[in-house]
This record gives structure tokens, C-alpha cells and sequence, in this order.
């Protein structure tokens, strides 16, 4: 059953990636500008599940529905599509091309969804103000810190106003300092564009920032406030 | 412990070991195969002068029971020589070649195991039917200068020895009494094609080895970081490195070993342009051998602290690289510059057979290539620059060339050297080829092939056998000789040229004519003797004799009175003749021994085997006696031969270096896997991506292979200048060579797009 009002929905998700259950009958919804953290130790199945509602991996069994769309029915292009316009990501690692500087990077969203590339720069470089990394806007990935870099995932992945942010550990590579202002950061603007947020973490430090918590835990998901 | 890390980097670790292993194995046995090529021709010139029939010496070898009467039955069949000789034993001790172990007997020959194979086979009826002798045995090899050689030995009947012909000769033993080598020097401008062939093809197999030892760089080079994070400093994990690609590279020189004895093994079934060679000719000089046993090793270590220079291995995994220096263009003209110096002072040595140095040729030649490997980072580095930003997958590609534009440049590196390198070749090649066709004239739509008719063979049979011959549509019969105006030492020589009406309208214009009518050709180019002969009204002499030579006809001849003029024009062989022109019944009998039969036949191609047929019609008039394949066209065979030879060459090379751009394309692609799967997460399409792959492959070899044509023209034209030919850009070869070159990399992109495609589904971001 769809939870009334989520923007994003899945029911008895199932995926395994051969003889390992990575999914083993998951739940999850998500109501816009609400900020969900899945928690759950590793291997547990958070990543894919994250994979699964962004559409980047086909579960097995089971629905996601995504504003009223069955994403089952999607073909590929369609959910790229759909990646594009209406999501963002910030993974831990490996998200900004080393090749573009960082406005370029930022920019990129909006430019594969066919913004001009001024406007798409100009769009950028607001976001990276909103989190304080415009000076970094001529320098490449390679020469920016680790707490840089992901501010700068940051704005790429809310540069397109997404509806929903996916979030996979965005703070795993950071200090606890620098861990810390790029979750404020990150919530901060995606409430302020009433954005969902799907937090995938281990850290209680990093799902305190949310509003609501999951647990995924051998491929099942729990509301944290049943278990508690 | 960069040895022990190359050794115990589990399967991935392996698979890098045995990808550089035989990525350099490859070109060390390419490299072994090029130091064996002087030991090849050596054995080949010794097996030849062994067996040779005339000893040049100037000993009189008078008849006994340890001599034999010789002559070369040489023939040709399919265009492809079949050496041959009939021997004729004057006493019980007379001397058998090499590899055979009894003389054949009149009627009979011994053959080499590749004739006896094609005689037994339906190729070679029409073969069979002009050696009809019956095969009593078979050369052993030592006999035979290569495998794959058509050779024969048949007896000999009725061979007579002749002073005024060396068609027989008399021998008491087989070979040459020199050691079989030649005085006189090597064309020179064969020597620098032979030179730039070598430096050409070579240069780069030695940026294969080169690109080979830097398989598996980036992930060797994470590997160190996380030796630096544990203590490591950085000349000590230099020093790693240095010991890991030195791993790879002896490796890759056992592998290489084994490779040039399988090949070893394998040359005698191969082949090439009527060159085959026994595996025991394949022993690489031991000085080359040794050098590229020590040089390989040391290249892989320098091309290591080379690629380690521009980056910093720092702790904790990363290994960041800074933006490069500047690439500065001084010192990379300096290469070129300093190698067409080196050719510059060589410029007309082609010309009356002057020398090359092949120190300054091989060096210029090195320097010029090498240049293109310095320049065409440079001229990457300066293009991308300043290229504006276009759509994603453009701006993605040219942002990356930007960032790297030294790797894109050592990508296409090997392919622009050795397509510079094929197009300064062609070039010379063609030019050569241009200048004999303009030195040959023979009609070939008139006649194309010509036989010299045998003193004891009556002219007409002769025409009566040809005309038989299937595929034969005409016969231009004449007869030959000389005239002068004494019977010894004449100082006015002029041509006679005897032949039906007919005959005679192929080489003159005739005012009108029957048989018993003369001619005298007035005004053809280069003949003031005619004129002067007729003048002098005196009886001239056919074939007269000169001082110190046996006596020739000297056939007293009178110019009748009623000597008529004809007018010059091309004959079949594409010469003005002059001289005089006589029908059959105005040659006086006694005459007739002073001229000789020429026949040129002009024939229908469309006919199979139409030139073999011919050859059988001749060896059935005289089988000592070979019909000739007018010159033009075969030399220009020979030339398309070569040109063929190095085109396939040259693509051969291109594709080694196809096969290790492949390998770097596909590591790359693998280090950005986690990269393509998150541009493809926030719905990058994947179409963006293939493009940016494809422009970041094609811009730089785009302007790899446009450096490779001005080197390839300039390296061409010096050469052509160096040669004293006329200098002329054979644009198809320029588009060939940089079409090739275009293709193999367009082809490596390609087969890269499958695993790119597979590296952009989302499991990339999976980390467990």
C-alpha cells in the first residue's frame, strides 16, 4: 500500500545480485521536503535500495512509484530522463568529472537537460554561493579538498531544483567538521526547494539530520520508530 | 620488491604482467627477426655462390673426366622464377652440386621439393609440359637457398660448347672462386630505401615496447601510494616502479625469445615476394641480439621514471596530478630540425652513383620520426587549448585532452610515426617508380613479350610455332644485325633490320613496298651513321669483326641502286630505329648467318596463362632459351611488389600498435568506471558519453595524423631530393597511409565501445 501524499513509494522490493539477497522484501516512502535516513550496517542492502528508488537499478520484484508513475513501466531512457529533471545525487566518491572545473561540473546537470552553457554556469555559480564554495568555480576536482569536493556534488546535484535528493554516504570520505557543514548545507537548501531527501548512512551523527529514520537490515527495511 | 610486486599482484596483477610480458615480447621478437635479417642474407648469398655455374675466373678449364658442360635452363613460370641448369658430365668424375647426390642422366632431372610439389599438383601442368624430363630425385636443402625454391637440375644432351656464346660453359667444380660477395656497392638509392625501410618500421615497434611496459601505469602507481602511506619515500617508490616494469620487460624478453622461435619454426612455410628461408638462416648476430637484450630492458626502466616524473605519489591513495608545465617547442623542433640537418648535406648523392653515409641517413631519418613523438604532444596541447566549448560530450572530451593531452598524444604516438614514416616511403617509392617508366618506352600495346630466335632455328618455323601457340594474336618477325662500312674495324656502325613488308611498316614509315625492295630510314633520331653509309656507295659488311675478338660473318653486302627511303617512326620497343631496311629476297644467302631472329608477340592477355604458354612454345624451339617479358611491365610488377611489401608491412605495424592503443583505451576506461556510472546515475545518456570517447580518440588523431603527413612529405621529399628524383606528392598514397591509420584507431574505438558500455551500467557504483 502507497502511504498517502509520498512522492516516492516502494512496496516488497526484491533484488539479489546472484546468490546474495541484496533486497529481500523492502518498504520505503518519502512525502515531499521530507528528509529520510536509511541507516543499516554494511552489505545491508541501503545502497540498493537507494539504486532502486533513484531508478538506476531495476529491482527484481516488487513497485516503486514515483509520483503516481510506476517506475517498473519505464524503459531506460525514461528513467534517465526522469535522473535528469527530477532527481539529484551525492555519492561518497568518484561523482565529479576531474576533467571540468568545478562551475563545469556543477553546471553539467543542467546542461544533458539542454540549458545553454552561460546560463547553466550562471545557474551554477548561485548554487555553489548558497554553499560557499564560488571561489572554487575555475579550479579542478583534483584541486579542491575533500569537504570542497562534496559541497560542489552538492550544488550539482540540487542545481536542477530535483524533487528528490539521493544521497549515498555524502559524508563517509569527510572529517566530522567539514561531515557536519556539508549536511547543514545539504538539508538546509533541499528543505528550502521542498525537496525529499534519501539519506543513505551508518552514522547516527549523519541521520540526525533527517526527519525520519529507516533501517535496512538483512535486505528489509523497518521504520525505525517501530523498533525503538 | 617492485620485482616481487610484479609476480604477486594476484590475478589482476597477473593479468598486467602478461599483457606488458607480451605487449614487449611481440616487439622484441620483431626486433630479433631484424637482427637475424644480415645472418638470412648472408646464408642466402653463401647457398647461391655455392652452386653457381660460372666461376668467374679467368682459368681455362680444359675437358677432362672432372668436368661437365652447364647451362642455365633457368625459366619463368607464373611469374615466378624456377631456377634451372642442364648438365652434361664429360668424364666419370665430373663435379654435382651441392645437395644432390648423382647427376641426372639425359632425359631426366633431380628437383627441389617445392618443384616437386608444384609439379605433381594442377598447377603446374603447363610447367610440366615444358620440363619434360623424368624426376629422379630430390635436391636435398642444402642445395637450395631457401624452402619454398623452384629449382632443377636435368641432364644435358648434345650441349656444345660455343667461344662466341657463354650459353655452355665448362666447369670442374660448382660455385664461385671468390667468396661469393659482390665489389661493387649497393645502389645507393636502393641503400636508403633499404635504410628508411628498416628505421621506418622499427621506430615504432619501439614505442609499442615503450607504450607496452606502461600497461597497468595508473593502477601501479595507486599501488604506491599505499606504500607511501606505510613509509614508503618517494625515491623509494621509484625505485619500485622501476624494478616492476624492469620485471615486465625481462619477462617480455623471454616471451619474445619464444615468440622468434615459434616464428623461427614456422618461416619455412612462408613465403614472400619468392623469398623463403630456412629456420636456421633465423639466427639473430649476437652483437644485435645482445644489444636488444640489454637495450629493451633499459627502455622499459626509462620510460618508467619518465611517466613517473609528472606525478606525485602522495599517501592515503591519492595521487594528484597538477596541472603539467607548459609544453615548450623549442627543444621538440630541435629534433626534427637537427635530423633534416643531418640529411640536408646528402641532398643529389643518388645522382652518377654517389654514396649516403648510413650513419647520418639512419640518424636523420630516427631524428625527423622521434620528432613527431615530440612534437604532436605540443601540437595536442596548443589545438585543444583553444578549442571552444560545444556540446557535453565535446566539451567532456575536450576538457579531458586538456587535462591529459599527453596521454592522448602517446596514444596515437606509435600510429603517426609509422604513418609518416609509410607515406616518406611510398613517396620514394613512387618516385622511383616514375623515373624508370619514363626510361622504359616498349609499346606494350604493340607486343609484350620478345624472343631472341636460336642461330640454328630457321626464322620461319619459329614464327610458325608461335603462331600456333593459343593466346598469341600476332608475330612482328625480323631479322637483326649490323653493318659498317669495313670488313674489320668499321668506324660507322648502322642497323639492318630484315622482315616482310609488313613486319617492316611496325618500325618504318614505307612509302610503298614489295618484296626485294631496301630501305634506307632517313632522319631517325641519333643516326648520322646511315646517312654517311649510303653516301660512301661502297659494299658495306654485315656483321663485321672486330680486333681482338673471334671473327665474325662479315657478309659483303652492296646497297642496290634502287635503295629507297623510309621515313622514322616508333617501333614496338619505343625507339626511332634508323639503319636500313631490307625485305627477305634482297638479303643475299650468304648474308643470313649475319643477322639474328627477333620476334615480338603480341598477345591476348584474356587467354589463361597466356605468357606460360608462350614459354612453352620457346622451350620447345630451344630450352636454353628463355622469351622476355617486356621490361616496363614487369620492373612495374616489381615496384607494385614493393609498394604492396610495405603497405602490407606498415599495416601489420599499425595494427601491433592498434592492439596496445586498445589495451590503454580499455585501462582508462577502466579507471573511470566508478566516474561513467555516476554520470550515468544523474542520467547522463549514454550517447553523450560514446561521443565524448569517440572525440577525445578522434581530435588527437586528427592531429596525429596531420603531423604525420607534413613529416611524412617533408621526410619524402628530402629523400627524393637525397635521391636526385623529381620531387611529386603521391597524394593517394598520403590518403592510404592516414586512412589506414584513421581506421585502426576508429577500429580500437570501436571494439572499445562494448566494454565502455558495460562499464556505465549502474553496478559501478556498487562497492561491495
Amino acid at each position: 500500500m502507497t502511504p498517502a501524499g509520498s512522492l516516492l513509494a516502494a512496496h516488497d522490493l526484491r533484488k539479489a545480485y546472484g546468490p546474495t539477497n541484496a533486497l529481500d522484501g523492502a518498504e520505503f516512502s518519502i512525502h515531499p521536503g521530507e528528509v529520510v535516513a536509511v541507516m543499516g550496517p554494511s552489505g545491508s542492502g541501503k545502497s540498493t535500495l537507494l539504486h532502486c528508488l533513484a531508478g538506476i537499478v531495476t529491482p527484481d520484484s516488487g513497485s516503486i512509484l514515483y509520483d503516481g508513475r510506476e517506475m517498473a513501466t519505464m524503459n531506460d531512457a525514461q528513467r534517465s530522463a526522469l535522473r535528469r529533471s527530477e532527481f539529484g545525487f551525492v555519492f561518497q566518491f568518484g561523482q565529479l568529472v576531474p576533467e571540468l572545473t568545478c562551475v563545469e561540473n556543477v553546471a553539467l546537470p543542467l546542461r544533458l537537460n539542454g540549458t545553454g552553457r552561460k546560463d547553466a554556469e550562471r545557474t551554477a555559480l548561485s548554487w555553489m554561493e548558497r554553499l560557499e564554495v564560488d571561489d572554487l568555480k575555475a579550479k579542478r576536482p583534483g584541486e579542491v579538498s575533500g569537504g570542497q569536493g562534496q559541497r560542489v556534488a552538492v550544488a550539482r546535484a540540487l542545481v536542477t531544483n530535483p524533487r528528490v535528493l539521493f544521497a549515498d554516504e555524502p559524508t563517509g570520505a569527510l572529517d566530522s567538521l567539514n561531515g557536519e557543514r556539508v549536511m547543514e548545507l545539504l538539508t538546509e537548501a533541499a528543505r528550502s526547494a521542498n525537496a525529499a531527501v534519501v539519506l543513505v548512512t551508518h552514522e547516527a551523527r549523519v541521520a540526525a539530520y533527517s526527519d525520519r529514520e529507516i533501517v535496512v537490515r538483512d535486505g528489509r527495511s523497518r521504520d525505525m520508530e517501530r523498533i525503538v | 620488491m617492485g620485482v616481487r610486486f610484479a609476480f604477486t599482484g594476484g590475478r589482476e596483477g597477473w593479468g598486467r604482467l602478461l599483457l606488458t610480458a607480451v605487449g614487449v615480447g611481440l616487439g622484441v621478437a620483431l626486433l630479433l627477426l631484424t637482427a637475424a635479417i644480415p645472418n638470412v642474407l648472408e646464408k642466402r648469398d653463401e647457398r647461391a655462390a655455392a652452386r653457381m655455374l660460372f666461376t668467374y675466373t679467368d682459368r681455362e678449364v680444359s675437358k677432362g673426366d672432372n668436368t661437365l658442360l652447364a647451362a642455365d635452363a633457368t625459366t619463368t613460370y607464373r611469374e615466378e622464377s624456377v631456377g634451372g641448369a642442364l648438365l652434361q658430365p664429360e668424364g666419370s668424375r665430373a663435379p654435382v652440386p651441392v645437395g644432390v647426390d648423382k647427376l641426372p642422366g639425359a632425359g631426366e632431372m633431380v628437383v627441389s621439393p617445392a618443384l616437386k610439389e608444384l609439379l605433381g599438383s594442377d598447377e603446374g601442368k603447363l610447367l610440366r609440359d615444358r620440363l619434360r624430363y623424368r624426376v629422379v630425385g630430390t635436391i636435398a636443402d642444402t642445395g637450395l637457398i631457401g624452402p619454398a625454391e623452384l629449382l632443377f637440375y636435368a641432364g644435358g644432351e648434345g650441349l656444345v660448347l660455343d667461344p662466341e656464346n657463354s650459353i655452355v660453359v665448362r666447369i670442374d667444380k660448382f660455385g664461385s672462386e671468390d667468396d661469393g660477395s659482390s665489389d661493387s656497392p649497393l645502389d645507393p638509392v636502393l641503400l636508403l630505401m633499404v635504410l628508411v625501410v628498416f628505421v621506418v618500421l622499427l621506430t615504432p615497434v619501439a614505442i609499442f615496447i615503450a607504450a607496452a611496459v606502461r600497461f597497468g601505469g595508473e593502477r601501479r602507481d595507486r599501488r604506491l601510494a599505499a606504500l607511501r602511506l606505510i613509509g614508503s619515500d618517494s625515491r623509494m617508490t621509484r625505485r619500485i616502479a622501476t624494478g616492476e616494469a624492469l620485471a615486465g620487460a625481462v619477462l617480455g624478453l623471454c616471451f619474445g625469445a619464444g615468440f622468434f622461435l615459434i616464428g623461427r619454426q614456422l618461416a619455412a612455410d612462408i613465403e614472400l615476394f619468392e623469398i623463403s628461408v630456412f629456420p636456421d638462416y633465423l639466427n639473430p648476430s649476437l652483437g644485435l641480439a645482445a644489444l636488444v637484450a640489454v637495450a629493451v630492458p633499459a627502455a622499459a626502466v626509462l620510460v618508467t621514471m619518465l611517466a613517473l616524473r609528472g606525478v606525485v605519489i602522495e599517501p592515503l591513495g591519492v595521487v594528484r596530478t597538477a596541472r603539467p608545465a607548459r609544453r615548450r617547442l623549442w627543444w621538440r623542433l630541435l629534433l626534427p630540425l637537427g635530423g633534416l640537418a643531418m640529411l640536408y648535406p646528402m641532398i643529389g648523392n643518388g645522382r652518377d652513383n654517389g654514396e649516403f653515409n648510413e650513419y647520418l641517413v639512419t640518424g636523420g631519418v630516427l631524428l625527423l620520426l622521434i620528432g613527431v613523438t615530440a612534437l604532436l604532444p605540443w601540437a595536442v596541447e596548443v589545438v585543444v587549448a583553444r578549442l571552444g566549448s560545444g556540446s557535453v560530450s565535446w566539451q567532456l572530451a575536450i576538457r579531458r585532452l586538456q587535462l591529459s593531452s599527453g596521454t592522448a598524444a602517446r596514444m596515437v604516438n606509435g600510429i603517426a610515426v609509422a604513418v609518416a614514416g609509410a607515406i616518406a616511403l611510398q613517396m620514394l617509392f613512387t618516385g622511383a617508380e616514375g623515373e624508370y617508366t619514363e626510361y622504359t618506352k616498349n609499346d606494350l600495346t604493340r607486343a609484350q613479350m620478345q624472343f631472341t630466335v636460336p642461330e640454328d632455328v630457321p626464322l620461319a618455323s619459329a614464327v610458325g610455332k608461335f603462331t600456333e601457340t593459343k593466346g598469341v594474336r600476332q608475330v612482328i618477325a625480323y631479322s637483326e644485325g649490323y653493318v659498317g662500312e669495313r670488313r674489320k674495324d668499321s668506324q660507322l656502325f648502322s642497323s639492318v633490320t630484315v622482315g616482310d613488308c609488313a613486319s617492316l611498316r611496325e618500325v618504318a614509315t614505307l612509302p610503298s613496298c614489295r618484296d626485294g625492295d631496301v630501305f634506307a630510314i632517313k632522319g631517325a633520331a641519333d643516326d648520322d651513321a646511315t646517312a654517311k653509309l649510303v653516301e660512301l656507295g661502297r659494299p658495306l659488311y654485315l656483321d663485321p669483326s672486330d680486333s681482338g675478338l673471334p671473327r665474325s660473318t662479315e657478309a659483303a653486302w652492296t646497297l642496290p641502286k634502287d635503295l629507297k627511303q623510309a621515313q622514322p617512326r616508333m617501333d614496338p620497343t619505343g625507339i626511332e630505329r634508323g639503319g636500313f631496311l631490307i625485305t627477305p629476297s634482297a638479303l643475299p644467302a650468304h648474308a643470313a648467318p649475319a643477322v639474328t631472329g627477333q620476334l615480338y608477340l603480341k598477345l591476348d592477355e584474356s587467354v589463361p596463362d597466356v605468357r606460360d604458354l608462350v614459354r612453352n612454345t620457346a622451350a620447345r624451339i630451344d630450352p636454353l632459351v628463355e622469351p622476355s617479358l617486356w621490361a616496363s611491365s614487369q620492373r612495374s610488377d616489381e615496384y607494385e611488389n614493393i609498394r604492396v611489401g610495405l603497405f602490407v608491412g606498415a599495416s601489420c605495424v599499425l595494427l601491433l600498435i592498434g592492439a596496445s592503443l586498445l589495451v590503454s583505451q580499455l585501462e582508462q576506461l577502466r579507471e573511470r568506471r566508478k566516474l561513467l556510472s555516476a554520470l550515468v546515475a544523474f542520467g547522463t545518456r549514454r550517447r553523450t558519453l560514446t561521443m565524448s570517447v569517440l572525440w577525445q580518440t578522434a581530435v588527437p588523431v586528427g592531429l596525429g595524423l596531420t603531423l604525420a603527413a607534413v613529416v611524412g612529405i617533408t621526410l619524402g621529399t628530402v629523400l627524393l631530393k637525397m635521391s636526385d628524383i623529381p620531387v611529386s606528392v603521391d597524394w593517394m598514397s598520403v590518403l592510404s597511409m592516414t586512412g589506414v591509420g584513421a581506421l585502426v584507431v576508429m577500429g580500437v574505438t570501436l571494439l572499445s565501445l562494448p566494454p565502455l558500455v558495460r562499464m556505465m551500467r549502474p553496478e559501478g557504483l556498487r562497492t561491495e
